[in-house]
Parts: C-alpha cells; sequence; structure tokens
C-alpha cells in the first residue's frame, strides 16, 4: 500500500517535472499562498491589534443598546455625527439578565455625546475685574472676596487690568492691521471698529479713565469686547458611564493627571491627549512637540514640521501677550530682559526671542519657558479641579446645565498617543442621565422636595443663570440636543440649590444602576466565543422582552470595525483571482496530460491497476504540484511574517496607533492562515484535477492493444 | 493436457453508430496449458480481438470465454482487473512501457499492484526476471534509453513477473527489425520451455509462425483450422506474402 503510494508519488513527481508549466501553475500557486499568508497574517495582526484597542479603550466585546434603534451604534463614528439611541429603559433587569449568561463577566452602563467647550472672551473677563475692583474701590464691593482689600492695593490692581486692557487693545490693533493688509477678517476692519479701536488706542482715553470708569467700561463692553474673534472651540465627545466599572473593566485605562472620580461621585475625565492638543497652551504644546521629536533623533535643522514649529512659536505670541496683566507683564519683561542680556522693552519681541530656538539652545529654552512664562499665563484651558457646566439643548428650547468637576485625565496604555483612542471624555452616569433629561428615581424625589421649598417663590430665570456662570462655572461647554422632558425640568434657583448638592453628593451603586443609559459594554471571560455570546444575549433578549440587540466590538466601532473587513475582503479577491488562474491552468494542463496519456492508463489497466489506482494517480500528481508549491508558499509567508515579528512594523503615524494597539505592530504567527491556505490549495488541486482524473478512470484497457496515434 | 483457455461459438460485435462490425463470426479455440501457440492470419483478420477476449479486457457479445477455468461473461469489472494482474501476463506491439518509470519500476509495476511481495523479495524477483531477459546490467535506464528489442525484453519480463498462467503477445514483433524479432521469440520460447508458462502470440508474419507449437489460421474473423508450423507456412505462401484487408462491413 505505501510502496503503491510511493510508486505514484515518484510518477507524479516524474511526470509534472517533464511539463515546463507546471511551473507556471507551481509559481502560481506559490504566489497565492505567500500572499495569502503574509496579508492574512498581518490582517489577522492587524485585525487583533484593534479589536485590543477598540476593546479596550469604549467598545468592549459587545455592545448592547436598544432593539428598536433605527441608528446603528457607532462609537467612533465621525465628529458630531451621532447615532440618535433611544433609551433602554430597565437597565437593572438587563444587567441581572445578561450577567446570568454564561461567559459575560461584566455589564457597563454607557451613553455617548457630545458637547462644545467655548472659553469665555478675554475683554469681558477683564472688564468684569476691572468693575469688580472699582466697586470695590468705592466701597460698595460686589465681590466678597475683594471685601476688606486695602485701597492701595486696590488701586495698584486696577492698574493692573488697565495694563492688561491696552495690552489686548494692541493686539487688536495688530489683527486689524493684519486684517487689512489681507482682507480677509472683514469684522475687525468695519469703520465702527476701527474708529473705537482708535479711540481706545489714544492714551487720553486711559488718562482720563478713572473720571468715569464705568462709562467707559461699558464702552468698552460694547465696542470692543465684540471685535475679540478669541472664539476657538472644543469639541468635547463623552461616554456617561458608571466610571468604577469602566475603570474595572477597560484595564488599560490609567489617570494621568489628577485623581479618577471618587467613587459613586459625578465628575469628568478628560481624556489625556485632548487635553494635550486642544486644551493647553499652543506654544507650549509646540515646544512638547520639538521635545518629543527631538528626543527621537529629528533636529529643528533639518526637520521641516520642527522648523515649522519654531517659526510659530515665534510669531504667535498673541495668545500668550493676552493672557498677560500689567503686573505680569511688568515681571516678565524684566525677568526674560535679564535672560536674554537685552534692553528690549516689548514683550512681544521678548517672547519671540525666547522662542527663537535651535538644536543647541531648545533644551534650555524649553526649560526657560516652564520656568518664567508658564506660570503667568493659564497653561490649560480646563484644569484638573475645573468646574465644567455642561449645557444641553431640549428640543423646546429649554436649557438643560449640569456642573461636573474634572478630576483628572486618563489615558489607554499603549494608545497614548492615538486620535482615536484618546478622542473621548468620560463623565459620570448621572450628570449624563441629566443632561439628557432622563429622570432617575433621586431626582423625581428631589424635583418634589425643591418644588415644596422653594414653591411660591418667583426667582426670574436670567437671575438663576447668572448666579450659575458666577466664578465656579470658568468654562461652558455646549452639549448636543439631548432629548429631555421639559415637565421634569427644574427652574431657578431650586436648580441652583440643586447642582450644588448634587457636586458633591456620593451615589449608591443601586442610584448609578437605576435608571435609563443608551448602550452598555458587555465584557467576557473568553472573547474568542464571543459570537456565541452575542446571540445567546440576543435570545435572551427575546425570551425576556428586554429590547436589546447585541453586537459585536466590530459593528458597534462604525466604520472603524469594518476597514479590516474591507481589507480582508479586498485580499481574499486578489487571491481569489490569483487561485481562479491557477485552477484554470492547472485544469487546462491536467486535460491536455490525460488525453496525452490514455495508451498509459490503458496500459496500467491491462496489466492489473484497479480504476482507482488510475484517478488517484492524476489527483496525486496535482496535489504533489499544489503541496509542493503550496508548502513553499507557506514557508516563505510565514518567514517573512516571522522575520517581520522580531522587530514589528513601526507606526507610522500617530492615528496608526490605534491600529497598532501601540507604537509596533507585531505580527502574530497564527495558524489559520496556514489552515486555510491550505484548504485552499486543496480546493484548486482537486477541484481543476478532478473532471480530467475521472476521464483518465474511465479509459479502457482496450487502449493499451491500439497503437498509438 | 488440461485446457487452460477454452472458446465456444463466440461472437464479437462492434457498434459504430448505425453500422455492426462483426470483428468475431462464431468462433471456437481451446488452448492448452503449456502450449506456445500463434494466432495467425492477415490484417484485419480479428486476432486482436479473439486476444482482447482472452486477455479479459473485453467480454464477447455471444459465446463463452473460459480463462482458467472462469467463465468472463459473468465477472465484474473490478474481478476481471484481478483475473488479468494474477492470471495474464501482456505483451504489446509497441511495448508500452512506463516512460517515466525505470526498467527495474516497470517490471516491478505489477507486483506493486498484487502488494503480495514485500520490497526484498520483489527485488529480488525483479532482478531474477531482468536476467533471463538478459537486462540485470539496465536496472535503472528508463525506457527512451533502450533499443526496441531491449524494450521489448523488459515488456517480456513485466508480463512474465507475475508469474502469470498466461502470456498473450499481439504481434510482439512488428515494431522491430526481423533479427530482433527472432531473438524475442527465442527468449520467449525458452521462458515457455522452462516455466512451462502459455505463451499465446498473433501475427501475420510466416517466419514467426515456424516458432510455435501451433498455429491456429484465422480469417475474416473465423477460425480456418489449427495446423502445425509448417502447414500454416505453405498455406501462407499460397495465399500470398501480405493480403489486403477483407473485412465484410454489413448493416445491422
Ligand atoms: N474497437 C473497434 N471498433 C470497431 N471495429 C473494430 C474495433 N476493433 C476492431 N475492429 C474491427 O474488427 C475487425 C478485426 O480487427 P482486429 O481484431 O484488430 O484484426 P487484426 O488484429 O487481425 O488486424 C477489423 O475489421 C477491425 O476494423
Ligand atoms: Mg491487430
Amino acid at each position: 500500500m505505501i510502496d503503491r503510494g510511493v510508486l505514484l508519488v515518484r510518477i507524479a513527481v516524474r511526470n509534472l517535472l517533464a511539463s515546463p508549466i507546471n511551473l507556471l501553475i507551481g509559481g502560481l500557486i506559490l504566489l497565492g499562498t505567500l500572499v495569502f499568508v503574509l496579508l492574512g497574517g498581518l490582517l489577522d495582526s492587524l485585525n487583533q491589534a484593534m479589536q485590543r484597542s477598540v476593546v479596550g479603550s469604549l467598545a468592549g466585546h459587545i455592545q448592547i443598546y436598544s432593539a428598536s434603534s433605527k441608528d446603528e451604534l457607532a462609537l467612533f463614528g465621525q465628529m458630531g455625527n451621532f447615532p440618535d439611541l433611544p433609551a433602554i429603559n430597565d437597565f437593572p433587569k438587563i444587567q441581572d439578565a445578561l450577567t446570568k449568561v454564561e461567559n459575560v463577566k461584566m455589564v457597563v452602563p454607557m451613553g455617548i455625546s457630545a458637547a462644545i467647550i467655548t472659553s469665555g472672551n478675554i475683554v469681558d473677563v477683564t472688564l468684569e475685574k476691572l468693575r469688580n475692583l472699582y466697586k470695590a474701590r468705592d466701597g460698595q464691593p460686589s465681590d466678597p472676596k475683594l471685601s476688606g482689600v486695602p485701597r492701595e492695593e486696590l488701586v495698584l490692581r486696577i492698574e493692573s487690568e488697565i495694563a492688561h486692557l491696552r495690552q489686548i487693545i494692541k493686539v487688536l490693533r495688530g489683527d486689524v492691521e493684519k486684517a487689512m493688509a489681507d482682507m480677509v477678517n472683514t469684522k475687525s476692519v468695519e469703520p465702527r471698529n476701527v474708529e473705537a479701536l482708535a479711540r481706545v488706542e489714544q492714551p487720553a482715553f486711559w488718562a482720563d479713565f478713572d473720571q468715569a470708569p464705568y462709562e467707559n467700561l461699558e464702552f468698552l463692553e460694547n465696542r470692543i469686547a465684540p471685535i475679540v474673534t478669541d472664539t476657538s472651540l472644543v469639541f468635547l465627545r463623552y461616554v456617561g458611564t458608571d466610571l468604577d466599572k469602566f475603570q474595572k473593566s477597560f484595564d488599560r485605562m490609567r489617570i494621568i493627571k489628577g485623581s479618577p472620580v471618587p467613587q459613586g461621585q459625578r465628575g469628568f475625565l478628560i481624556a489625556d491627549l485632548m487635553h494635550e492638543d486642544q486644551m493647553k497652551l499652543k506654544t507650549a504644546r509646540r515646544l512638547d512637540k520639538v521635545k518629543d521629536a527631538r528626543l527621537n533623533g529629528r533636529l529643528i535643522a533639518t526637520d521641516d514640521e520642527l522648523k515649522r514649529f519654531v517659526k510659530e512659536n515665534r510669531h504667535q505670541t498673541r495668545e500668550l501677550v493676552l493672557q498677560l496683566d500689567g503686573l505680569k507683564t511688568a515681571a516678565l519683561v524684566k525677568s526674560l530682559q535679564a535672560l536674554l542680556a537685552t534692553k528690549e522693552t516689548s514683550i512681544d519681541v521678548l517672547l519671540s526671542q525666547l522662542l527663537d530656538t535651535t538644536d543647541e539652545n531648545f533644551e534650555e529654552r524649553y526649560a526657560q519657558f516652564y520656568e518664567l512664562v508658564v506660570p503667568q499665563v493659564q497653561l490649560y484651558r480646563v484644569k484638573v479641579g475645573d468646574m465644567l457646566t455642561i449645557k444641553a439643548f431640549t428640543k423646546s428650547g429649554y436649557v438643560q446645565n449640569v456642573n461636573v468637576k474634572v478630576y483628572g485625565t486618563f489615558a489607554f496604555t499603549g494608545l497614548e498617543k492615538s486620535p482615536l483612542a484618546g478622542a473621548t471624555n468620560l463623565m459620570d452616569l448621572m450628570s449624563f442621565r441629566e443632561l439628557f433629561g432622563y429622570l432617575t428615581s433621586d431626582k423625581a424625589e428631589e424635583l418634589k422636595e425643591i418644588q415644596r421649598a422653594t414653591g411660591a417663590k418667583a426667582v426670574s430665570r436670567e437671575n438663576a443663570e447668572a448666579e450659575l456662570f458666577g466664578e465656579d462655572a470658568e468654562v461652558v461647554a455646549e452639549a448636543t440636543p439631548g432629548v429631555i422632558d421639559p415637565d421634569a425640568a427644574l427652574a431657578g434657583t431650586g436648580r441652583k440649590l440643586r447642582e450644588e448638592d448634587l457636586i458633591r453628593r456620593v451615589y449608591t451603586q443601586q442610584h448609578l444602576d437605576d435608571g435609563v443609559v443608551l448602550h452598555a459594554a458587555v465584557m467576557l471571560e473568553d472573547p474568542s466565543r464571543i459570537d456565541e455570546a452575542i446571540a445567546r444575549i440576543n435570545q435572551v433578549s427575546q425570551e425576556q422582552h428586554l429590547g436589546i440587540q447585541a453586537v459585536s466590538w466590530q459593528k458597534a466601532s462604525g466604520i472603524l470595525g469594518q476597514i479590516i473587513n474591507v481589507f480582508r475582503a479586498l485580499l481574499f479577491v486578489a487571491v481569489g483571482i490569483i487561485f481562479i488562474a491557477a485552477m484554470l491552468i492547472m485544469y487546462l494542463s491536467v486535460l491536455m496530460a490525460t488525453l496525452q496519456r490514455t495508451q498509459l492508463f490503458g496500459t496500467m489497466r491491462a496489466i492489473g491497476a484497479q480504476r482507482g489506482l488510475i484517478l488517484s494517480m492524476v489527483l496525486i500528481e496535482s496535489l504533489v504540484l499544489g503541496l509542493l508549491f503550496g508548502g513553499l508558499g507557506m514557508l516563505a509567508g510565514w518567514g517573512v511574517l516571522a522575520a517581520i515579528a522580531t522587530t514589528g512594523i513601526a507606526a507610522p503615524n500617530d492615528v496608526m496607533y490605534f491600529f497598532f494597539s501601540g507604537p509596533r505592530l507585531i505580527p502574530q504567527l497564527s495558524t489559520w492562515p496556514l489552515v486555510v491556505a491550505l484548504v485552499i490549495i486543496l480546493v484548486v488541486t482537486i477541484g481543476s484535477t478532478l473532471l480530467p482524473a475521472l476521464m483518465a478512470m474511465r479509459v479502457s484497457p482496450l487502449r493499451a492493444m491500439q497503437a498509438d496515434e | 493436457m488440461s485446457a487452460i483457455v477454452t472458446i465456444t461459438d463466440v461472437v464479437k460485435e462492434y457498434s459504430l453508430g448505425a453500422t455492426v462490425v462483426q470483428a468475431l463470426r462464431g468462433v471456437s479455440l481451446t488452448v492448452d496449458k503449456g502450449e506456445f501457440i500463434s494466432i495467425a492470419g492477415p490484417s484485419g483478420s480479428g486476432k486482436t480481438t479473439l486476444l482482447n477476449l482472452i486477455g479479459c479486457v473485453d467480454t464477447a457479445t455471444r459465446g463463452v470465454v473460459e480463462v482458467a477455468g472462469k467463465n468472463t461473461a459473468n465477472m465484474s469489472e473490478r474481478e476481471l482487473t484481478n483475473l488479468r494482474l494474477n492470471t495474464i501476463g501482456f505483451i504489446f506491439q509497441s511495448f508500452n512501457l512506463v516512460s517515466v518509470l525505470t526498467v527495474f519500476q516497470n517490471v516491478e509495476f505489477p507486483l506493486l499492484l498484487q502488494n503480495k511481495l514485500n520490497a526484498k523479495e520483489r527485488k529480488e524477483r525483479v532482478e531474477s526476471l531482468l536476467e533471463q531477459v538478459g537486462l540485470l546490467t539496465h536496472l535503472k535506464h528508463r525506457p527512451n534509453e533502450l533499443s526496441g528489442g531491449q524494450r521489448q525484453r523488459v515488456a517480456i519480463a513485466r508480463a512474465l513477473v507475475t508469474d502469470p498462467l498466461i502470456v498473450l503477445a499481439d504481434e510482439p514483433t512488428a515494431n522491430l527489425d526481423s533479427e530482433t524479432g527472432q531473438a524475442i521469440l527465442d527468449l520467449m520460447r525458452s521462458l515457455n520451455q522452462k516455466k512451462g508458462t502459455t505463451f499465446i502470440f498473433s501475427t501475420h508474419d510466416h517466419r514467426v509462425m515456424r516458432y510455435a507449437n501451433a498455429v491456429v489460421r484465422i480469417a475474416d474473423g473465423k477460425v480456418k483450422g489449427r495446423e502445425s508450423p509448417q502447414e500454416a507456412v505453405a498455406h501462407e505462401m499460397e495465399l500470398g506474402p501480405d493480403p489486403t484487408l477483407s473485412t465484410e462491413v454489413r448493416a445491422s
């Protein structure tokens, strides 16, 4: 039996060597297998890396959301484009049911939304300070912090703020000139604005300022403040979630600055990358980037991007100057003069000189910037410890405000630099629910309480709002419209009281679980059995009327998760074409060979070979060809993969960090591409040979007697 | 003497679309064990058809063909194949060696099909056969490295390696020059005498008929008689050296 097999293989090999077309077929099979194993392996690794990123940063293994949702859940959807998910109503019941499902480790409630942070107009803020100072000086302080401050000190501070104002006006003047030069910004070039600026530039305006401070302040407020176009917006995507559970489930998450939100409390955590990229002083951010690049061996002298950063730092001092009041400016001018050994008095020029960095002086200047300049300005637009007021608009136009304290910033290990992972911030679930207008049992109770207590008092809404936007609420974030039930909303002072109380309130687990969520992440014990788990969750939902649907992390991540599938489809198409070509050529070649060898088959049959032997002989010939070259292809593909795996592929840019789940993609040497390749080779060889082999099998032994044609 | 092949009233028809060709028209014949018999007749007379029936590569349309005591009419394809493998050796006009195998492997092939002997036994057996045909020195040669006579010797060794009861040879010398053909017939006859194997070979060449113990003369699908070689050659001379084809074609 074995000897016969050896003989057939021997015949096969000899026959294969005889025909050069087999080299072409073999070459195609080798190429197809190589491409499949190599790219299949890489895609597989990429998929696994992305799975680590998606699962570990937000999605969990499975996401559940309302079965009646018209939109599909897209956790990494385009900015501002959110799926409109109906609420899941009885989360505790769902959680209860799902945790009983085999393989489910944890269910983390979530809701995804977004807000825009607008920082206050710098002129408005300065004017407000000035007004308070004047009031205090005139003996009628409106700011409790200023009562008891000696008059001399108040006068000094007024001078400092006025100097700050004049500095701002100088910057504005520069803006106007620049705008006039390139005729872009029509707003500041308006004659009315030019005229107003001209007036406040006169030394006389300031000399007489004290004569009628409140009138002058009003003029500035009405005519100058509107010119300031300091409205850089930060888009804030956030997920409202049970923060404790979140941190436990997504164990790659760690706090970078500040602290976690204390258990059961309201709070906000900012994605650290976003904090650095979008909330940090631009000059400082650029310096950080140059520093980072230089650590990676790049040089200002030769690197275009770094050159650009330095140039921007030298020219864009506006952001810094705007923040400096008179006292700060004077102090900084003095220290910079000493540092740079110059008599220059313009803060603009001094900063520009400080920031004129080269490879030689960079380290020194970097340290000096952080030492001298940073303490005088606000390094981050939102700091740890700040209170964020997030506003959501209902469809009826009612504004729902929620104050949350920023406790810290966070990142996911390995994804620190990924803009995708670093684009989502975290909010506690209670605040999120309120922003969305969902009534918690806790809130409903409170609503009654407050209405009873404040019932008679009619407080105008404006006043309440004004109070809300006082000292504590420096930053206002506007949330995208949520679905808020206007009846459930509170009004006036009552709300303020409640909110102050809420910030300090500690919630029990029941509070968190009780109530509405939009979606939830399901963590599994064994992620490899995800399909099974999804099926089971969907089944449980049907049986118990939970009204939810479960989707894999891949589906939940929206377009992102599909990318790999698209690549995979492309790979299959490419490899498919190669193998179909191989199959066609192989079919024709085997057919030809069979027709040419009928006498051989007839002879073998005549001298006693059964039909099966002829069939195996032809099949073995193709199998030897397929397995030989396919095996070489597999070996080559696997070899290249293994070679790549020793160093990994470096992420070419920050975006790829997410796909690589870190700075490098280390290919996993998984066996499935080999197994699939083997199956494909078997299908290709047997598929293309079966018909000719059956023909060969049916050749009559009589054919042996006939003379060779 | 026991009969090893018994053929009784055999008719063989080939249908070619609407027409039917009668290649054999009621042939009866008995071959005894150990005979060295020649089937002689002009081209198209039915020699190959008759040998095919004896060789179990084809079955008769009517009549009985018994080979080694078995009626081939009732046998399945598989059984016929086994009968060929174990009882019959074939020598072909155009040698029909497997071109990609060596001399040794060609001769070994039927033994591998039989799957009875181990590698060592096979080697002994193949080498003994190749020694008898005088090709022990060419074990590793490929068929295309051999002359026609040498190839036919390999074919003879292959036919005899399983120690069959009957060896069939359809015009074994037709593709050889006369000198080589005679050497091949000498070899066949010596093997017949040494081992007692029955040889049935066809020819239309009177020089070849001389080697036989008996000649069965066949013409137009009918046996004309069983004669001694001398009688047959005499007949052959009367009819002329190379008669033209005389097959009858009838409408069915
Ligand atoms: N497969 C076949 N199909 C049709 N006719 C055939 C076939 N084989 C042989 N014949 C015919 O049968 C007759 C006998 O042929 P054959 O046995 O080959 O004669 P020989 O071998 O004596 O030359 C011839 O007329 C031949 O044409
Ligand atoms: Mg013939």
